[in-house]
């Protein structure tokens, strides 16, 4: 991650400003997600206790981040490669969707195949073939060697 | 029970021919990773950790520490043949050792990065053996509160001596311990946080967030930087080191197996700093400096040195405290659990044929990787020419199969989802997030010890001061934080990580 262009008088980290943010957001949510539980004494602590403790320290951490980001130089997000992103997600979600309906092997087709499109470089064919061959792999290795109880074929 | 029938015992256990299969397979594996850009040990063991369930515990444990210290070896090997440093703690290899391999001495380098690998690794495996038994004894006498001491002082200490800014990474405890909480309360019965969820009631597993953040959230990160691999095809002769450079290179090593050693230990060090403070002190000592970077021997023999003796120490507080010293350390107390193992100080009684038979196979693995890889290297050059545009769908693919093998749980699937999502989020704002995993598996014990402590003082927070050993790690802790404030250290760290 390379620094951006500093720019004369331009302050804000975005690094910091994003990730102070982030840090307030999970206070918040999980203080309000635990509000209901019984806090306690520090001698007999409820089970609120730790979470109101930590969602406090997270918060803490999320202030000095962001008054930091204001304070400190420029210094930008490389913007994220859509591409990249989504075709791991998808690959993943592919196979979260499919291996427990389509049973693995075309899972790992599946899954294989989407994931190429998260690259410029990937070619077609090379990789449907690669997915095949990584699709038996999978199938005899978990299935027929580790006997793992999950389906292999749809039917 | 002393040292003698200690080690006997865990050579016996290393000795018996299933594990030294195991050990074998395991640096091989490692070795293999190792020399893979791309993917590290930690998506590695978590994806072997569904093969072990069906070993007994010491077979698992051997086989997952061979791959951590066959990746480290296997790390080198690129850095001195292609000047790309496997793992991270290559990274100073790749200085001297490179050069070395342009000069066409490829082969002394890499035979003197694998003798004072295992140089280092027997050196480490008796300082494993003298330190663990006071350490244990030590460890008996813990109560709540000291153990609740000591994980403070180790999530402070891993995340001190880590790579980034400290004030990030302390952050990212704090997140991991808070992903801790999630699940049913042991003592209320109360469930946090599961958003009423059946699968969230028992606790998130932390092997699809480790998947999800070191295996997937790295391949997005890696697509983004296209960086072009070179290989150099070299002819590789005389592997023999000349008589000379054997006595060049000695006294370096001796030096980084005593750095690496120290540093091990110390939570938080594990791999990635004894090889840069090595290195930085074989260039104060030496009396002539001028060849480093041009192709030194000693810059090759002191940090290759310490990187394993640092590797292989680092499972000295794990084995005697139950304390993991880095994110790959809190797997393999996963792993231990797993196997029905409850890490902590009792292991070393409970489990004396784990504990000794480990250490012990890592002085086998550590001479399995000096005879069986120097005529491996050409294997492991040509591995280096599998394209990236492979490599990703198939990490990608074994993490989801991996994480849904390991509890045929589809929900686990989405969580790797989501942990890679936001793993990748942290790497864009410059978070590394090795800290939060130390947190995640953490989190429940330190939350417990604390309460029990509570519990036993009645709510007076000064306990944790009157008890002289519970006194003493706060006050390390308390030691660390101020040395990190004071601004020489600050600098001099921030010197000693750069690169």
């Amino acid at each position: 991650m390379s620094d951006g262009e500093p720019q004369a008088g331009q302050r804000l980290n975005y690094q910091d400003l994003l990730f102070g943010l982030f840090m307030l957001a999970v206070a918040f949510g999980m203080t309000v997600a635990t509000w209901k539980l019984r806090i306690g004494t520090a001698a007999n602590m409820g089970p609120g206790y730790m979470p109101r403790a930590i969602a406090v320290g997270i918060a803490g951490f999320g202030i000095y981040f962001v008054v930091k980001s204001l304070l400190s130089q420029f210094k930008a997000v490389e913007p994220p490669q859509p591409r990249a992103v989504f075709g791991i997600v998808a690959s993943v979600a592919v196979f979260g969707v499919l291996a427990p309906t389509m049973g693995l092997f075309l899972a790992t087709l599946a899954t294989v195949v989407v994931a190429g499109f998260a690259s410029r470089e990937t070619r077609f064919v090379e990789n449907l073939l690669f997915g095949g061959a990584m699709a038996i792999g999978t199938v005899l290795l978990f299935i027929k060697g580790l006997s793992l109880p999950v389906p292999a074929w749809p039917w | 029970m002393d040292l003698f029938s200690n080690l006997a015992l865990g050579l016996s256990t290393a000795l018996q021919f299933n594990n030294l299969l195991f050990c074998l397979a395991g640096v091989i594996i490692g070795t293999a990773i190792g020399v893979l850009p791309g993917i590290g040990p930690i998506p590695t063991v978590a994806l072997l950790l569904p093969f072990t369930f069906g070993l007994e515990p010491t077979s698992a444990f051997i086989l997952l520490a061979g791959i951590f210290y066959g990746a480290q070896y296997g790390g080198s090997t690129t850095a001195i043949l292609v000047n790309v440093p496997g793992e991270t703690s290559a990274t100073v290899t790749c200085l001297d050792g490179y050069q070395m391999a342009r000069q066409g001495r490829a082969g002394p380098a890499l035979a003197i990065a694998a003798i004072s690998s295992f140089y280092a690794g027997t050196i480490a495996t008796i300082v494993m053996c003298l330190l663990s038994l006071p350490l244990s004894a030590l460890a008996l006498k813990f109560t709540a509160v000291e153990y609740f001491s000591l994980l403070v002082l180790g999530l402070l200490a891993a995340v001190v001596l880590a790579h980034g800014s400290v004030m990030k990474a302390l952050s990212m405890v704090l997140l991991g311990l808070l992903l801790g909480l999630v699940g049913i309360d042991v003592s209320s019965g109360a469930p946090r946080m599961t958003f009423g969820i059946a699968d969230l009631s028992d606790g998130l597993d932390f092997v699809p967030v480790a998947m999800g953040m070191f295996g997937l959230g790295e391949i997005m990160a890696n697509l983004e930087r296209s960086d072009e691999r070179r290989v150099v095809s070299q002819k590789i002769r005389d592997l023999i080191p000349s008589w000379t450079d054997l006595k060049a290179a000695f006294p370096a090593m001796t030096r980084g197996t005593a750095i690496g050693c120290i540093l091990g230990v110390l939570p938080g060090g594990g791999a990635a700093l004894p090889p840069f403070t090595a290195y930085a002190i074989e260039k104060k000592v030496a009396r002539d400096a001028s060849q480093f970077g041009k192709g030194d021997i000693r810059g090759v023999a002191g940090p290759e040195a310490a990187n394993n003796a640092g590797a292989q120490t680092s499972f000295i507080p794990l084995l005697t405290l139950g304390i993991p010293a880095n994110a790959l350390m809190a797997l393999m107390i996963g792993a231990l659990m797993m196997h029905g193992i409850q890490p902590g100080p009792q292991i070393m009684t409970e489990q004396p044929q784990l504990v000794w038979g480990v250490i012990a196979s890592m002085w086998t693995g550590n001479l399995m990787l000096l005879v069986i890889n120097l005529p491996l290297i050409g294997i492991w050059v040509s591995m280096l020419k599998v394209p990236y545009r492979l490599m990703f769908p198939a990490i990608a693919l074994l993490c989801c199969v991996g994480t849904y093998a390991i509890a045929n749980s589809v929900f686990n699937i989405w969580l790797m989802l989501g942990s890679a999502v936001i793993g990748y989020f942290f790497i864009k704002v410059g978070a590394e997030p090795a800290p939060l995993l130390l947190g995640l598996v953490l989190g429940p014990q330190l939350e417990e010890n604390f309460r029990r402590a509570m519990l036993l003082s009645d709510g007076d927070f000064a306990v944790f001061v009157q008890r002289p050993i519970s006194a003493v790690l706060l006050g390390v802790a308390a030691l660390l934080i101020l040395l990190l404030m004071s601004p020489t250290v600050f600098r001099k760290r921030k010197e000693a990580l750069a690169e």
